[in-house]
């Protein structure tokens, strides 16, 4: 796992004025900028696994910024990206957003509008990784578990009491006392709340 | 090709209908000779039938009489024999004839001489107590005076024909080549049933040549006629294509450069600020970023030189771009009228009939294009003016003249007209009251206009409306 120092913001604009223009005011707020003349290059080089954002420009030689919108989206990155263009028709807008972009701003653009886009893309870069991965650890936690203690974890978030589960899977309580010690472990939570707030969708999903 | 196939099948019709009408006149010619021949040879038969039925008794020895009376009467009657019962016929060879007319009791041909000059046959008929024969001239049977055509010059062949002889009535004209027309029909009389035969032959040089080369002379001309209309339509078609092509040529330069212009100026823009606004926020966080916050100052300014060489570029690109000096000597009045007539269209539809007044004549000097380019702009301003007010009140008068070493041409429109406060700004760029308009046509308009030396101004008109005045430096008297 790595582990991110701040955010980096992939800007990437053929001006060189611009680029370091942008690159300035961006640092002003503490983000880290690392600046890309050439998109195609970007592609090639850039940190997938990082956190932040990606500022890009439409009207570029050689390749188009919603192409490279377009291509980002295809390999799957995550990053959200802001679009700057220095004349933004409507049309040009509403392709950009059904291709995924987070934001469209246009040029010359106001250093709040732009700070304030950056950090509120950060922040959903951040929330959504943390999801993800929140997400992959339970997961990982969830396929160490036996069939019997899955079978007593389903029956638990559906609200049943020991007594009551025993019961239902033909188990003395004392049994199912150990199963759910064991899950308890396993799972690495602390209280039935907490079970229930990260396991109950993994639970029903594998039952049904 | 088209002539050809049209001139062909005219000249056939020409010739066929030549033909029939030469045909019915020989068919009616043919008719008349042989209703003629057929009287004049029933009157031998009567002639006869009264000789055998009176029994005229010549006086002591003069059967001459008799035959000098009747030839007098009928010259075509050569003579007149008898026999009288008991007797023999003088020439003995009528001896079978009139056995044979006994028997028929009609009067029966004898010795028929068809191929001497003038002709002759005898005529017998037996009777009681006296037998009678004519010997008949069969030149002088013919009926001359009533006869229907020429005989010497006309080129139907007429003969009568008998028994494997031929009398030749008329000797026509009989060619070789061409079409024949041919009447056969036995004369009405049981006697002398000799065969008329007209003959006719139409020879090429009779064919209705003159009227076939008007005819196709015509068809040429007509043709003539209709491809050089074509021609005209096309070359208007194309004239106006031209210039709607040359006007979007324009105005998509204009665009084009417009766009380029937005972007070359949004970059140093987007750069100045970003610059002056991270310097500001640098200055605010931490006055020890000061040189960072100087460096981003020099950044700003350079970038706002650059914004300047871009407008400078772009000004010395226009006017390298601007129309070269006028060389023309053109007629206002021309343009003006070719201008309409593409037009013509577009007035009909708005059910408007423009006025020219021409009260000088104006030769100027201009780049013929762009003053066409202008006239045209110009009517189709005060035609779309005039679409937003009733039918009945659109007037679009044109106006030609000279003034001060100018030639003049106003166009005037009754349409809403220009509200004060807009009028000057008329001509400047990207400046439209139409829903959908660039704004660029009449900035074009004046453009051009000054380009070739002359202005383009704006003034209301007189009680409503619009009124563009177009002057351009007169040319020089040749």
């Amino acid at each position: 796992m790595n582990a991110p120092l701040s955010p980096l913001i992939h800007l990437i604009d053929d001006d060189d004025a611009v680029r370091a223009g942008l690159a300035l005011l961006i640092g002003t707020v503490g983000l880290r900028v690392q600046a890309w003349a050439d998109p195609q290059e970007f592609m090639r080089g850039f940190d997938r696994q990082g956190i932040g954002a990606i500022v890009l420009d439409v009207r570029m030689p050689g390749i188009s910024g919603l192409t490279v919108l377009d291509q980002l989206v295809a390999q799957g990155v995550d990053q959200p990206v802001i679009m700057l263009t220095g004349h933004g028709t409507v049309e040009l807008c509403r392709r950009a957003f059904k291709s995924g972009a987070t934001e469209f701003l246009e040029k010359p653009v106001d250093d709040e509008v732009l700070l304030e886009a950056l950090q509120n893309a950060v922040r959903l870069h951040v929330r959504s990784r943390e999801r993800h991965q929140a997400n992959r650890e339970a997961r990982a936690h969830y396929a160490q578990l036996s069939e019997r203690e899955r079978e007593v974890l389903g029956l638990i978030v559906e609200g049943l009491t020991n007594k009551e589960i025993g019961r239902a899977l033909g188990l003395s309580p004392r049994t199912v006392e150990s199963h759910r010690a064991n899950l308890f472990a396993k799972l690495q939570v602390e209280s039935l709340a907490h079970l229930i707030r990260h396991y109950a969708a993994l639970a029903a999903e594998s039952h049904s | 090709m088209a002539w050809f196939a049209i001139s062909a099948t005219g000249c056939v019709l020409l010739a066929r209908t030549e033909l029939a009408q030469l045909r019915e006149a020989f068919e009616t010619d043919a008719r008349i000779s042989h209703r003629l021949l057929s009287q004049r040879v029933v009157q031998h038969e009567a002639v006869l039938a009264t000789l055998a039925l009176l029994q005229p008794t010549p006086p002591a020895g003069s059967a001459e009489s008799a035959e000098q009376s009747l030839s007098s009467v009928y010259p075509q009657i050569l003579g007149v024999q008898r026999r009288d019962a008991g007797a023999a016929w003088p020439d003995p060879s009528l001896e079978p004839a009139e056995k044979l007319s006994r028997q028929t009791r009609g009067a029966v041909l004898a010795n028929p001489d068809f191929t001497s000059a003038r002709g002759r046959y005898q005529l017998v008929l037996a009777a009681q107590p006296a037998s009678y024969a004519l010997l008949i001239d069969i030149h002088g049977t013919i009926p001359w005076k009533d006869w229907s055509m020429p005989v010497q010059t006309s080129p139907v062949r007429v003969t009568l024909e008998h028994a494997g002889q031929a009398f030749v009535v008329q000797p026509g004209r009989l060619t070789a080549q061409g079409w024949r027309f041919a009447f056969h029909k036995h004369l009405d009389s049981q006697s002398q049933p000799f065969d008329v035969v007209a003959l006719r032959q139409v020879g090429w040089q009779e064919l209705p040549w003159v009227a076939m080369l008007l005819w196709a002379f015509a068809v040429a001309a007509a043709l003539a006629a209709w491809s050089a209309w074509q021609d005209q339509r096309s070359a208007r078609r194309r004239a106006e294509a031209l210039l709607r092509v040359g006007q979007v040529a324009r105005l998509n330069t204009l665009g084009e450069l417009a766009a380029g212009m937005a972007h070359e100026l949004n970059q140093p823009l987007t750069a100045i600020l970003a610059n002056t606004q991270a310097a500001k926020r640098l200055l605010l966080d931490d006055p020890g970023e000061l040189p960072t916050a100087l460096q981003a100052m020099d950044q700003a300014v350079a970038q706002a030189r650059r914004a300047a060489e871009v407008l400078g570029r772009l000004r010395r690109t226009v006017e390298q771009a601007a129309p070269p000096e006028p060389g023309q000597t053109v007629d206002l009045a021309r343009v003006v009228r070719s201008a309409l007539d593409l037009l013509e269209p577009e007035c009909q539809r708005r059910g408007l009939v423009a006025s020219v007044h021409i009260e000088q004549i104006a030769l100027v000097l201009a780049e013929r294009v762009a003053l066409e380019q202008i006239v045209h702009n110009l009517i189709t301003n005060a035609l779309q003016a005039l679409d937003t007010v009733p039918a009945s009140e659109r007037q679009l008068a044109i106006h030609i003249g000279a003034a001060h070493g100018m030639g003049v041409l106003r166009v005037a429109d009754t349409g809403p007209g220009i509200a004060p406060d807009t009028l000057p700004h008329v001509f400047e760029p990207f400046f439209t009251t139409r829903e959908g308009g660039l704004g660029l046509g009449l900035s074009l308009c004046e453009t051009l206009a000054s380009g070739m030396g002359g202005h383009l101004s704006a003034q209301a008109n007189v009680p409503r409306g619009a009124i563009f005045v177009l002057s351009l430096p007169l040319a020089p008297a040749p």
